[in-house]
């Protein structure tokens, strides 16, 4: 499997915070790639970095071999880049249907038979197609939220820890969707649960202080107490 | 009664100019979350160029079009001269956008002469109708419908195209629409031109209303835009009519029945609105 | 550090000696008359700086102080007797009027956020411009009036000194001020105001204390301009005067207090020769669009103004700093 997005060595500065102080890892196509960390690793910049959203100080960012570092974030977004914010991003005063729409870059056929689709993934936002999303609960924000970043058929989804604040019934709508997804574009998770981490993700790498710590395959991570208890606190 | 009717109309005219003016204003702030301290400046120019022009060619569509697009470029240098360098910092937008409104206020004297200038109403638009003992002033009328007509087309724009949604999603997270692959910096320099045209536009408007105008005239009015902005909500359109309106017929109504306070009506309502309700009226932002 | 503390002390007491002696070693009754102005400005600009330079709060209605201080001068040296007791005590009226609506104003509107107050202060300052048009018996309106200043100002080296002594004065204890610990939590406000409060500071206090010594300041500004000119009408209540303070910090330079100085300096004596050559040429009768262009470029390119540059390049040069060397911190990230 070709890697799709490799990370390598970046740092970034918000101000005068160093925020991020050496972060590497890649994510291969296919896959569901998960950053673990505490509160306060990096792990949210790390995705806006890559977003262009917090530009990185140094370091290199390849997206599909071509480096997107210096590249503005409306560029990130239509190379391919999806991205669901840690707080959903939704428009509240818009309806559902035009949170959508502003995500949408054509209306021919083919783009609306895609919104078709993914509407079939998330049954609850056709049901509310004219409602506010300032009045849909978390987990329809949520779902909102990723329904609009695929919409457009992004080859890499940057999610940010969707199940926060969530109830553990709607978690598992949300990883059901996750794992749908998952067949047709590769995902970087950003996860505080564990639990949802573990089940649907190929990879990790764990972040601490800014830097990377260690990445590996998901399986490993799950047999080694020590890591865990380490970084991120179970166990 | 004629009096009541009369200082509705007075009212709702000065009403549809300061929302022209603000309306820009409001929209820039809710975008870009930049107050744009030389947007009477604009209006000057507007009122000038357009004055200028009819005299020069005796049309006043011809003027009115002429103003709108002097606003429009006006509109273009400032963003990118003005507005971009300081992107982001609140204490140099502020500064600056005062600077560059000294300037302009001054380059209208390089070129139009430091005097006043008599404008004078079109003759289409001049007089009154008399409906029984009521006088209706006919550029009045006119300034009120055209208001509502600007308001419409905006309106129609804003609900009803994705030039419009992208507007009034960038108003509430403009980071978000960014990420969803929309160049919000270039919806910017648009949304700031049209706000320019829109000022500029009220500036030719006033001038006939107003019968002379003056380098001056932009920050004074900008002054009565700003109040509007503030008590209609930032970044709402239709906040910054209903708030014109009700300053426009709050001076309206204090001018005559008070003199003393008509000027401080507005800033007392402003500063009422600020204490108690620093969103505004309306909010935009979701 | 503290060669440097004493070396600038050196420095500043030449220079105040030297402006001390001038007014004795020349005849220029132009130079007194400008470089009067020239310190009643200083000490104008230095209390806007207190506000934006040191707070970081933007003022549009600066000048209402200004004007309260003038105007309460004038009305009393007119209505009462025109010595310096009145004098002195005009001042003081002036001081406290401009001490209670700052607090008043500040109170009301420095919790919102910048764009708001820049618009309020605007809109205040308009109405006491409006209110003295209006109340002609007290201010005569638009024509101003004339006053008698005390015997001892008659001798225009009297009042120069009077007036550099005054600068020298407000200058030490606005250092004293900026310097203390107070004045280390305006700082702080400025850069950030969000952290100065989760760190248990309640900056509304701290800001409207800001406001109070600069209102207060200006006003001491005003009453000394007052009794230069003799005269006062409204246009010691104009925008104006909050665009000569502006302008004189932004292009002295924010934050320095010896920036204002020098600002208020520059564009002074700028005013002074511009409009010497307009009358001789025509060409330069818009020397306020040259101004407004410098203040454009200075805001952009040398937001630090004349002071502040030069204060960074030196500090540049003694501590070149190499990204590598910056050290591992605890991010803040999220």
């Amino acid at each position: 499997m070709s890697i799709l997005l490799k990370v390598d060595n970046v740092h970034t500065h918000i101000g005068q915070y160093h925020i991020l102080q050496g972060v590497s890892f890649e994510a291969k196509a296919g896959e569901v790639s998960v950053l673990l960390g505490r509160n306060g690793a990096g792990k949210t910049t790390t995705l806006k970095t890559i977003m262009g959203l917090t530009p990185a100080t140094s370091g290199q960012i390849t997206f599909n071999n071509k480096s997107i570092v210096k590249i503005p974030t409306h560029h990130i977004a239509t190379g391919g880049i999806g991205y669901v914010p840690e707080d959903q991003g939704i428009f509240g005063a818009l309806t559902v249907e035009e949170n959508i729409k502003v995500a949408m870059k054509k209306e021919d056929d083919a783009a609306l038979a895609r919104q078709e689709y993914v509407l079939e993934l998330f049954p609850d936002l056709k049901k509310y197609w004219k409602k506010d999303g300032g009045h849909l609960s978390g987990g329809q924000k949520q779902m909102l939220s990723m329904a609009r970043a695929f919409v457009n058929e992004s080859k890499l989804l940057l999610i940010d820890e969707p199940s926060k604040g969530l109830a553990p019934v709607v978690i598992e709508k949300v990883m059901e969707a996750i794992n749908e997804m998952k067949k047709q574009t590769t995902i970087i998770l950003v996860e505080q649960n564990f639990l949802m981490a573990s089940k649907i993700g190929d990879t990790y790498t764990l972040i601490d202080d800014g830097e990377t710590v260690q990445s590996g395959l998901m399986q490993e991570l799950i047999e080694n107490e020590d890591l865990k208890r380490k970084y991120l606190g179970i166990g | 009664m004629e009096l009541l009717i009369n200082l509705l109309i007075n009212g709702l005219a000065t009403g549809m100019l300061i929302f022209l003016l603000a309306a820009g204003l409001t929209l820039i702030f809710g975008l870009m979350d930049v107050l744009n301290f030389a947007h009477g400046g604009l209006f000057a120019w507007g009122a000038f160029s357009g004055v200028w022009l009819y005299g020069v060619t005796d049309s006043f569509t011809l003027a009115i079009i002429g103003a709108i697009l002097t606003g429009v470029i006006l509109g273009f240098i400032t963003e990118k001269l003005i507005i971009t360098p300081v992107y982001g910092n609140h204490v140099q937008q502020i500064l600056i956008t005062l600077g560059f409104m000294i300037v302009l206020s001054e380059m209208l004297k390089v070129v139009f002469g430091p005097n006043q200038l008599a404008a004078k109403t079109p003759p289409l638009l001049a007089g009154s109708w008399e409906i029984g003992d009521v006088i209706i002033i006919k550029y009045r009328l006119f300034i009120i419908i055209i208001g509502f007509i600007v308001f419409g087309i905006f309106q129609f724009i804003l609900k009803r195209t994705k030039i419009g949604l992208i507007v009034r999603a960038g108003v509430m997270n403009k980071e978000m629409v960014q990420a969803l692959g929309i160049n919000i910096k270039q919806v910017f320099l648009y949304v700031f031109m049209t706000g320019a045209g829109l000022a500029a536009l009220s500036g030719i408007l006033m001038a006939p209303y107003s019968g002379v105008i003056y380098a001056e005239m932009g920050m004074e009015f900008a002054i009565l835009a700003f109040i509007v902005v503030v008590i209609g909500g930032m970044g709402s359109f239709p906040g910054s009519l209903l708030a014109a309106i009700l300053v426009g017929l709050a001076g309206s109504f204090m001018a005559y029945y008070v003199p003393a306070l008509s000027l401080a009506v507005n800033m007392m309502l402003m500063a009422i609105v600020l204490i108690f309700r620093p969103q505004g009226l309306f909010t935009a932002k979701g | 550090m503290k060669s440097t503390f004493k070396v600038n002390n050196i420095i500043l007491f030449v220079i105040i000696a030297a402006l001390a002696i001038f007014p004795f070693v020349s005849d220029s009754r132009t130079w007194t008359i400008l470089l009067t102005q020239i310190f009643i400005f200083s000490i104008l600009a230095m209390s806007y700086d207190i506000l934006l330079g040191y707070t970081g709060i933007v003022s549009f209605g600066h000048a209402m102080f200004f004007g309260m201080g003038a105007y309460a001068t004038a009305i009393m040296l007119d209505r009462f007797e025109p010595t310096i007791g009145i004098f002195v005590l005009s001042i003081a009226v002036g001081m406290c009027i401009a001490g209670i609506i700052s607090f008043l104003v500040g109170l009301l509107t420095l919790r919102l956020k910048s764009h708001f107050f820049a618009m309020l202060t605007m809109a205040v300052s308009g109405l006491f411009l409006v209110l003295a048009e209006k109340w002609r018996s007290l201010t005569f309106g638009n024509d101003g009036f004339t006053f008698r200043a005390p015997e001892f100002f008659k001798d225009r080296m009297m009042y120069y000194l009077l007036v550099l002594g005054c600068l020298v004065i407000v200058y030490f204890c606005l250092r004293r001020f900026v310097d203390s610990p107070l004045g280390r939590v305006l700082i702080a406000v400025r850069e950030n105001e969000q952290r100065t409060k989760s760190l248990g500071y309640q900056t509304l206090h701290y800001k409207v204390i800001a406001s109070v010594v600069a209102g207060v300041i200006a006003s001491l500004a005003g009453s000394l301009y007052a009794v230069s000119l003799r005269f006062v009408n409204t246009s010691v209540l104009t925008m104006d005067i909050t665009l000569d303070a502006l302008l004189m910090t932004i292009i002295g330079g924010v934050g320095t207090l010896i920036g204002p100085i020098i600002g208020a300096g520059v564009i002074e004596l700028a005013q002074h020769y511009l409009s010497g050559l307009a009358k001789e040429h025509p060409i330069f009768e818009r020397w306020i669009i040259f101004f407004g262009i410098v203040y454009i470029l200075a805001v952009i390119f040398f937001p630090r103004g004349i002071v502040g540059t030069f204060r960074y390049l030196f500090w540049k040069k003694k501590n070149p700093i190499k990204i590598a060397n910056v050290p591992k911190r605890k991010g803040l990230a999220k």
